[in-house]
């Protein structure tokens, strides 16, 4: 017996990249056999959760290993060795369970693809496309507000969208270049 | 998207409930029978500066799923939770101290549905 440091996700599915979750919120069959065992459980928090978010791609190690996550998961990292410090401190026995095959929390096996990465494969003009702004012109936005400075005109490269043309992308520039 | 079998339903669950005493209210085993995920506030025997980081963590993650809309409550409870949560700009869910098993499965039950979900409109959480 003594504390079972347990991956974010045993106890809570929805933390899961999407269609991830194999269950509706607890894992049961890994946390009843560590309670079965009068093991405590003390949960880990999801790296990959707050950093990279609900709507995140699947993901293997390469894509994830960034010097920013890195930081990222060396603060939680931070958080969790100070808890299993005072376990250990007390003279608990303590476990750390993590999640095989996860690019974040896998203990004796991962994800790996040294070439993975760039557009994903789905086809062009499907319903991702709707209008509005995203999410980094948004803030543009926001912040030119702040500062009393109206936004300015906007043109776009249309190359993604399923009804692109080069004549009516080149159109639509030069008509905003020309009528300010 | 279809296989996926979250709930978008979580519950911010005091040490005391995912650890009970003999006897004690086992929220985890309450949580796993009604839907909800479980998010374990830390241990009240840990000193402050080992709280102090894991509720931040807590919070983080509570304000994450907020922005998708999903549904929180609050079991047992975390003398620093309003705290943490208030830094992050998100309120304290509505917050249950069970005396049964039943009384947190009933509570459970009876919470509305959360604004997040598999509805075609909406993205993942």
């Amino acid at each position: 017996m003594g504390v079972a440091f347990v991956a974010h996700c045993l106890l809570n599915q929805n933390s899961k990249v999407g269609d991830g979750a194999h269950c509706a919120g607890v894992y049961s069959p890994v946390i009843d056999a560590l309670r079965d065992r009068g093991w405590r459980i003390e949960q880990m928090p999801c790296p990959e959760l707050a950093f990279t978010g609900l709507n995140r791609f699947w993901a293997v190690k390469e894509q994830l290993d960034t010097a920013a996550y890195r930081r990222h998961c060396a603060r939680l990292a931070e958080a969790v060795a100070a808890a299993i410090s005072v376990r250990v401190g007390q003279g608990e026995d303590v476990v750390l369970v993590g999640v095989e095959g996860s690019p974040s929390m896998g203990v004796t096996i991962t994800s790996s693809d040294p070439l993975r990465g760039g557009r994903p494969e789905w086809p062009d003009g499907t319903a991702e496309h709707t209008s509005g702004e995203g999410i980094f012109v948004e803030e543009i936005r926001n912040a030119l507000a702040r500062r009393g400075i109206n936004f300015p005109r906007v043109a776009g490269e249309t190359h993604a969208l399923a009804d692109h043309d080069e004549a009516t992308q080149r159109a639509g520039i030069e008509s905003v270049l020309d009528n300010p | 998207m279809k296989a996926d079998e979250r709930s978008f339903r979580i519950a911010l669950v005091a040490d005391r409930f995912v650890n009970p005493p003999p006897r004690g209210v086992d929220a985890v085993a309450a949580a796993a029978e009604a839907g909800w995920g479980v998010i374990q506030l830390p241990p009240d025997d840990y000193p402050a500066e080992v709280t102090g980081p894991l509720l931040a963590e807590v919070a983080e993650q509570v304000e994450e799923f907020s922005r998708h809309g999903y549904a929180f409550v609050v079991v047992g409870g975390h003398a620093g939770l309003a705290g943490a949560l208030a830094r992050v700009g998100v309120a304290v869910p509505d917050q249950i101290t069970p005396a049964t098993a039943v009384q947190l499965i009933d509570f459970l039950n009876g919470r509305p549905a959360p604004a997040a979900g598999w509805d075609a409109s909406q993205a993942p959480g």
